[in-house]
């Protein structure tokens, strides 16, 4: 087995009385492409959260690689390797697409206020590196003929892609994906599969955060399952798929119905059960 | 859909051509001098127009000159970061009095007085800066209005800025040639800082604080910066505008004065350098232009200002691209932002 490179070890994060992560422990290994599902409301996003540093945990630790993250700066991520995209697409609307990615490479960048002012030969030396990677990193995901569109002018598949190339351009060692699917036809969909392992073919490793079961089961090589903040279930994509406490949380069971009924939990189960079947076999 | 397929290839086939520039014109020294030439070119041209114009028409444009490099860091704060500050007069005021202080009374050469007068305005941009960070929008901009407050207040009850009555004695020192060559190197500043890794961070605060957190922008660290760059500026036309009128009270420097500056930004365009400097010059220069109108004066001026933004809400020249306007204008290639509707990806 390759080295962990994301380790969660008994993380708990309360808000007031509401336990919205509850000693989840789960790690994710180097190369690998990891998926974390879950009911809404189940407490994932709220992971990527205490990974990326927006929340401090009550409770346990997270470690990356040997690195403790308990404490560091959310803005210091992206320098460490990990780059994120968002459930609810963050980008920077009113500017270009190459801008949006340049500043997806301001990690790699070391030039400061003096540098830009009376720019100096390594300043125009590190512009030209940085909006050479842009490119590189637009044109990986398909954008590169667009650079320079405003972000807010592309249609909504674009634009989740344009968010994964801002995240790609850092050279992440990990990147977390927040539900990249969303809103997603079946062309873009099978599209998107094809481009996450392209990027794990690239050596990173991808961590993320799924509702559609098709996509989870086609390419994650483990999957965890959260339910109301606890980890409820963790292994392979057919054996989590098989697991009665999963399906519980996805369907309810018989007698409990009445009161389960409000969950907004649709369409899941029956591809978790009948459209899964077919991708697991690759 | 005739997306993704045609770039698995790590080759970077969209990649703009470079720009065919001579090689020796990329050298540094060389650009160097052209923009030294170019500020000598301002000198010359500023000196005789000084010959030409009467005196008064040259003190609306010396005021235009010295109000858009104010207004050129109102705009890096306000338009650039997003940060919404109703107190810029309060640098000026701060880089006016340092300037001149530094000239009255401690007799030090002009050039360094006013740039001390900047650095102190930038100082005291740093120290606005922290305590305010948490704030934004509406909380931000009372905050920044607390604080100009204050600086008018401390500066007509020092002793050192000699009160309400007034700081007087300063030597006139500004002239238009001098004041067109700082407010053209101010643009060019602005342009170069704007697009730069620091610009776009500041312009990445603005958009999305979240995302430009995750992307690893130091969010506290730009903010901060901005306010720091932006006070630079407004010193340094506080020590100007000192040094042009020859005295300076606290009350030139009130809330009205920072309402016009910021009017000044919203009316060219907000985050736009070249509508910063348009909307400076409008609104500079409209005021004494309606001046035959008498006592009607002010009320056309507010007129005018309204129907602009019924009509122009985003500024003079807000959203416009001014090198692709250009590029379109003489038909010099293809633009930037060409709509390539490939395979009615279109929405």
């Amino acid at each position: 087995m390759s080295e962990t490179i994301l380790d969660l070890q008994d993380v708990t994060l309360r808000f007031g009385g509401l336990v919205a992560v509850d000693g989840v422990s789960m790690d994710v290994r180097q190369g690998e492409i990891r998926a974390l599902i879950g009911p809404n409301g189940a407490g994932k996003s709220t992971i990527f959260n205490l990974v990326t540093g927006v929340y401090r945990p009550n409770q346990g630790t997270i470690r990356f690689g040997e690195r403790s993250l308990n404490g560091v700066p959310p803005h210091r991520l992206a320098g460490l390797g990990i780059a994120r995209t968002f459930q609810n697409i963050r980008l920077f609307s009113s500017l270009s697409l190459m801008e949006n990615v340049l500043i997806g490479a301001h990690s790699r960048g070391r030039s400061g206020l003096a540098g830009a002012v009376f720019r100096l030969p390594p300043f125009r030396q590190e512009e030209e590196n940085l909006s050479l990677q842009a490119w590189e990193a637009l044109a990986f995901m398909g954008l590169d003929q667009k650079a320079g569109e405003l972000a807010k002018n592309l249609p909504y598949g674009e634009q989740r892609r344009l968010e994964i190339a801002r995240a790609l351009v850092s050279q992440p060692r990990l990147l977390l994906l927040d539900e990249p699917a969303a809103g997603m036809n079946p062309q873009e969909k099978s599209a998107l599969m094809e481009t996450i392992r392209r990027i794990r073919d690239t050596g990173i490793t991808v961590f993320l955060i799924e509702h559609d079961m098709r996509v989870v089961m086609g390419i994650s090589d483990r999957v965890a399952v959260l339910n109301y903040g606890k980890k409820i279930a963790d292994g392979l994509p057919a054996e989590v798929r098989e697991d009665a406490g999963v399906i519980e949380a996805y369907l309810g069971t018989g007698g409990k119905r009445e009161r389960r009924r409000t969950r907004p939990v649709v369409a899941l189960p029956q591809v978790a059960l009948e459209g899964g079947a077919g991708h697991a076999g690759n | 859909m005739s997306t993704v397929d045609n770039s698995v290839s790590g080759a970077v086939p969209g990649a703009p051509a470079p720009r065919r520039q001579p090689a020796w014109l990329k050298l540094w020294p060389v650009q160097a001098l052209l923009f030294l030439a170019l500020l000598v070119a301002v000198w010359a041209v500023t000196e005789a127009l000084n010959l030409v114009i009467p005196a008064y028409q040259g003190q609306i444009l010396l005021f235009t000159g010295i109000n858009v490099i104010i207004t050129l860091g109102l705009n890096l704060i306000t338009g650039v970061t997003g940060q919404l500050s109703l107190g810029h007069a309060a640098f000026m005021a701060i880089g006016a009095y340092a300037a001149a202080i530094c000239t009255v009374s401690l007799h030090l050469p002009f050039a360094l007085a006013l740039l001390l007068g900047g650095l102190v305005a930038a100082l005291f941009g740093v120290v606005l800066g922290f305590p305010t960070l948490r704030l934004s929008g509406d909380y931000l901009a009372i905050a920044t209005l607390g604080f100009a407050e204050i600086v008018r207040v401390v500066n007509t009850n020092l002793k050192i800025t000699n009160g309400a009555i007034g700081y007087y004695g300063i030597q006139k020192r500004v002239d238009l040639p001098l004041v067109a060559m700082l407010a053209v190197a101010a643009v060019a500043a602005m342009a170069w800082l704007e697009n730069s890794r620091n610009g776009r961070a500041m312009r990445s605060v603005r958009e999305d604080e979240i995302a430009a957190t995750a992307s690893g922008v130091n969010t506290t660290f730009y903010k901060i910066q901005a306010f720091a760059v932006g006070a630079f500026f407004a010193g340094v036309g506080g020590g100007l505008y000192a040094h042009t009128t020859t005295f300076i009270q606290p009350t030139d420097f009130g809330f009205l004065k920072s309402v016009e500056q910021l009017s000044m930004v919203v009316l060219g365009g907000m985050g736009s350098i070249a509508g910063t400097v348009l909307g400076t010059i409008v609104l500079t220069a409209a005021p004494e232009l309606l001046r035959f109108m008498s006592n009607y004066r002010m009320l056309v001026y507010g007129a005018t200002l309204i129907v602009l933004m019924i009509f122009r809400p985003g500024g003079l020249l807000g959203g416009v691209d001014l090198r692709d306007a250009v590029r379109r204008a003489l038909m010099l290639g293809r633009s930037r932002t060409v709509r390539t509707s490939v395979g009615g990806d279109g929405q």
